[in-house]
């Protein structure tokens, strides 16, 4: 059984009054399998956004269904919505979204504080977490007093500090100079090694070119899709350039 | 043309900015009103065609002096809020290629159409309110009001310049704030990466060490003279200590329940903590604002209330009698039986007679204690040290209270009213007399009503054999040997006659005495209430009115901090909702943060007004409000009323917080 389900998404928005209708997705289906690393690429207004919103359980989708091992989010009742979204889902966030009133340590722990966890747990799973992430030796500091590349490896290690099924990334590497970019892409292909189900929205070929299939969308629908198999990542990276180059110029869809 | 669009740009900034710019226009336009017709009052004919309206224009001009400084401070206080808000838009401004003098014009015209409307409205409403005020000032004096309308220019030019002044120093203000920020500091305005505030250590000891030795004064204040003299002083250490603490250590105490891993890494501690930790440096001067603005508003509404309600009270302890004869210097019983008849005979003379007289004779001298010896105070020395002595002779003693005193020449009697005489023997400016033995009550006190005066931190009655005795310790004491007897003596009797004749009474009784060419007064009950009244009214209508001020004045800081943390807030909620908080658990936080930093202040202020109850009720004895049941069950309501006002204005800026959040 596939990890995650996405099952004839559409959505649409519809202006306040009823006048406009705007279609974000049209017709989305993929599967994603445990363990997988899968970056989604595709201009703005493409529908990206939307989608990673329905997949966070942010938003409903007009039509379709979305299944996270199984279950159905739109099933999930509105009062265990958070803690279903706290439990099974990380977040990273392209501005980091972290909190200036808490020190990294407390900003990791803050999904754990929130399930009731004790401090004992907490420290315990943090470890091996932040050794990977090289950050151990700012766990005291304030968000305020690190670079962007620390501050988005924080945000990582509390995405991943509750264990989530899948950690879903929105542009993670779009607020990082060239150097944490690269960093930051290194540790997630880690953490994706380590077993960890990763989901990434992106614009950027080379951040896309560190997963193990890219999906591309265009118009509210999957476009195309390419794994990496067995490439190296340079050859993938040209492999999506030509595909986004493809797309861009107004090509068919070849499957 | 070009001045148009500025204004246009001002008044779209004004309406754009509306839910923090009307409560700042409706905090200028209120405290003008209330300015203005403070000031009125003061420069009012009618007012000043009043009997006591010299005291009356002194009180009320202390009230003027209070309602502009309160004005100055909250105005300046709102307004430094509504720029550090706005910093943003005029950064915006900046970049969009309008220099520093465009918005510098702009800032102008809006303090103008700001100051305008203030200034305007808050006239107009303090010109209907004054004579409203007035009524209210008159009904409470229990006096008429006259018809009429004035409307005193001098007045409102004082109000005038000086609401401009305070509009032109806040634009001044404004416009350094923007001159020097640069734009990118501008458009990020608010939200800079503040450093956590460390705990200084010092000024949140030196805060405790502030309010211990403010409450300790207040504790141990035992004169209402004293308590004249040191209150100001508990005052000011009180207001610095609680600045102190809720600086420095509210910060302490945070970061002590965050070290507390058990207590902090739970979801509501945990949210409110860190964000209490977070902004607590800009707010705690204003918790510590709210915080004495409770404390003074519910201290002046219990005192003053307290006081009128008291009125009727105080004069009957006051004055036992309905008419009370004083004469100084009485030295016979010859010239004791003369004033009797020479009263009597103006009572009858007035159409009354007289009930339930009471006579006493007494020396009353202010001496300074040393244990047991008494000297004649000096010039100098210390308020503490003074003693008030009273002599009675034994058979005054033993007519008045119908026991025998037993004494011997060379002995004394002693009742302690306040104070300690220690020993056995008293040494009065050298002349020693044996302690017979001490009186636990004297009825001529305690029934008879109050000879003594209790402003001073000892006094004492002494009774002594005979009349030798007593003249001896006098010559003794203000060391002339040639001094007579000159005992006051004391005459208090009823007539049942009706207030207004009451008060010819004493008239006629005053210009006999006059005849008589005697020194003394006569005091009446009816006349002693109606300068109470003068006195004790005013305050009242003081207490009133400021009450009112400092609540507004309260209410529009509480609204302020509720909006800034609103928007503080938000950003930290969205990003706590993304990772899984719920919508309950915010509410849940929100109401438990709001409501702990609300009543902090409030809570705190209810222990400064416990501490400060000895000192204020020993000053309202001051002006002779003796009831200190009363006292304490004024204070009980007003706190109560004031709870519930507070919890309103709660519930009000709590609601404006969670749409700001939400």
């Amino acid at each position: 059984m596939a990890l995650l389900e996405v099952r004839n998404l559409k959505k649409v928005y519809t202006t306040r009054f009823g006048k406009h209708q705007v279609q974000a997705l049209s017709n989305v289906s993929f599967t994603i399998e445990e363990g997988e690393f899968v970056a989604i690429m595709g201009e703005s207004g493409s529908g990206k956004t939307t989608l990673l919103n329905i997949l966070a359980a942010l938003d409903q989708p007009t039509s379709g269904e979305v299944l996270l091992a199984g279950r159905s989010l739109t099933s999930i009742p509105e009062k265990a919505i958070s803690a279903f979204r706290r439990d099974q889902l990380g977040f990273v966030f392209q501005d980091f979204n972290l909190l200036d009133t808490f020190n990294l340590r407390d900003n990791i722990f803050l999904p754990l504080v929130l399930a009731g966890k004790s401090y004992t747990e907490m420290s315990a799973r943090l470890v091996p977490i932040a050794r990977t992430l090289g950050i151990s030796d700012i766990l005291d500091k304030f968000p305020y007093e690190v670079s962007g590349g620390q501050k988005q490896r924080v945000a990582v290690a509390r995405a991943l500090i509750t264990h989530p099924r899948i950690i879903l990334a929105d542009e993670p590497t779009g607020a990082l100079d060239s150097r944490s970019s690269d960093e930051l892409l290194g540790l997630f292909g880690e953490i994706n090694r380590q077993g960890q189900t990763i989901l990434m929205v992106t614009h950027s070929t080379k951040a896309a070119s560190h997963a193990n299939r890219v999906m591309f969308i265009k118009d509210g629908e999957v476009f195309h899709q390419i794994y990496r198999a067995s490439k190296s990542r340079h050859e993938f990276y040209q492999n999506i350039s030509d595909t986004l180059t493809v797309i861009a110029t107004g090509g068919d869809r070849h499957a | 043309m070009r001045n148009g669009f500025y204004t246009r740009l001002a008044l779209t900034n004004l309406r754009k900015n509306a839910q923090t710019y009307y409560p700042y226009i409706l905090a200028g336009s209120a405290t003008v009103m209330m300015f203005y017709s403070m000031l009125y009052l003061v420069v009012s004919r009618e007012v000043a065609s009043l009997n006591d309206s010299a005291t009356l224009r002194t009180v009320l001009g202390l009230g003027v002096w209070v309602i502009g400084i309160f004005a100055f401070i909250l105005l300046l206080y709102i307004n430094s809020f509504l720029i550090k808000r706005r910093k943003k838009e005029f950064g915006l401004f900046n970049i969009l290629g309008m220099e520093k003098k465009h918005i510098a014009r702009i800032m102008l015209i809006e303090t103008v159409i700001t100051a305008l409307v203030c200034i305007g409205l808050g006239l107009v409403a303090g010109i209907l309110f004054s004579k409203l005020g007035l009524l209210l000032l008159l009904r409470i004096l229990e006096l008429n009001a006259a018809f009429g309308f004035e409307l005193p220019l001098r007045a409102v030019a004082v109000t005038t310049v000086l609401f401009g002044a305070i509009f032109l120093i806040n634009l001044v203000y404004n416009v350094f704030q923007v001159h020097l920020s640069k734009p990118i500091e501008l458009l990020k305005g608010g939200n800079v990466g503040e450093k956590e505030p460390r705990t200084k250590w010092l000024i949140a000891l030196s805060g405790a060490a502030s309010l211990a030795g403010g409450y300790s004064i207040a504790l141990t204040v035992k004169s209402p003279l004293a308590a004249i003299s040191l209150f100001f002083v508990a005052v000011l250490l009180v207001i610095n200590g609680t600045y102190g603490l809720f600086t420095a250590g509210s910060i302490a105490i945070l970061k002590a329940l965050r070290r507390n891993k058990r207590f902090y890494y739970r979801t509501t501690p945990f949210i409110s903590v860190s964000g209490m930790i977070y902004r607590m440096k800009q707010n705690a001067a204003g918790l510590a604002s709210i915080c004495i603005l409770s404390t003074m508003v519910i201290v002046m509404a219990s005192s003053t209330v307290s006081l009128y309600v008291g009125l009727e009270d105080a004069v009957r302890t006051n004055y036992i009698r309905e008419i009370t004869v004083l004469v100084e210097d009485v030295n016979s019983d010859e010239q004791v039986e003369q004033l009797k008849n020479a009263i009597a005979e103006t009572v009858e003379k007035a159409g009354h007679s007289i009930h339930n007289p009471l006579a006493m004779r007494y020396v009353s001298t202010l001496t300074v204690q040393n244990g047991n010896a008494f000297n004649r105070a000096g010039g100098t020395g210390n308020n503490r040290d003074l003693a008030l002595l009273m002599f009675i002779t034994a058979e005054e003693y033993e007519r008045m209270e119908g026991v025998s005193a037993g004494l011997n020449a060379g002995e004394a009697l002693v009742y302690c009213m306040q104070g300690k005489i220690p020993g056995d023997t008293l040494n009065i400016g050298g002349y020693s007399l044996d302690i017979r033995g001490r009186v636990e009550s004297l009825k001529m006190l305690e029934e008879y009503g109050v000879l003594l005066d209790r402003m001073f931190t000892q006094s004492y009655v002494i009774i002594t054999a005979d009349e030798q005795d007593l003249l001896r310790a006098r010559r003794a004491l203000s060391g002339d040997e040639t001094l007579s007897m000159g005992y006051r003596f004391q005459y208090l009797f009823d007539t049942k006659a009706s207030a207004d004749a009451q008060l010819r009474l004493r008239s006629d009784l005053k210009v006999m005495l006059g005849e008589m060419s005697v020194p003394g007064n006569v005091e009446g009950r009816e006349a002693a209430k109606d300068e109470f009244m003068s006195v004790y009214g005013v305050l009242f209508f003081l207490g009133l009115f400021l009450g009112a001020l400092f609540i507004l004045g309260t209410v529009l800081i509480i609204y302020y901090k509720q909006i800034t943390e609103g928007y503080d807030d938000k950003e930290r909620f969205a990003i706590m909702s993304k990772v899984g908080l719920s919508l309950d658990e915010i509410k849940r936080t929100i109401r438990f943060q709001v409501l702990s930093v609300f009543y902090l202040p409030l809570v705190m202020a209810v222990i400064h007004i416990v501490f400060a109850f000895p000192v204020i009720s020993k000053l309202l004895a001051v002006i002779k409000l003796y009831n200190v049941r009363l006292y304490a069950l004024c204070t009980a309501l007003t706190i109560l009323v004031f709870a519930v006002c507070y919890a309103m204005i709660y519930g009000l800026t709590a609601r404006t917080y969670y749409r700001i959040v939400r």
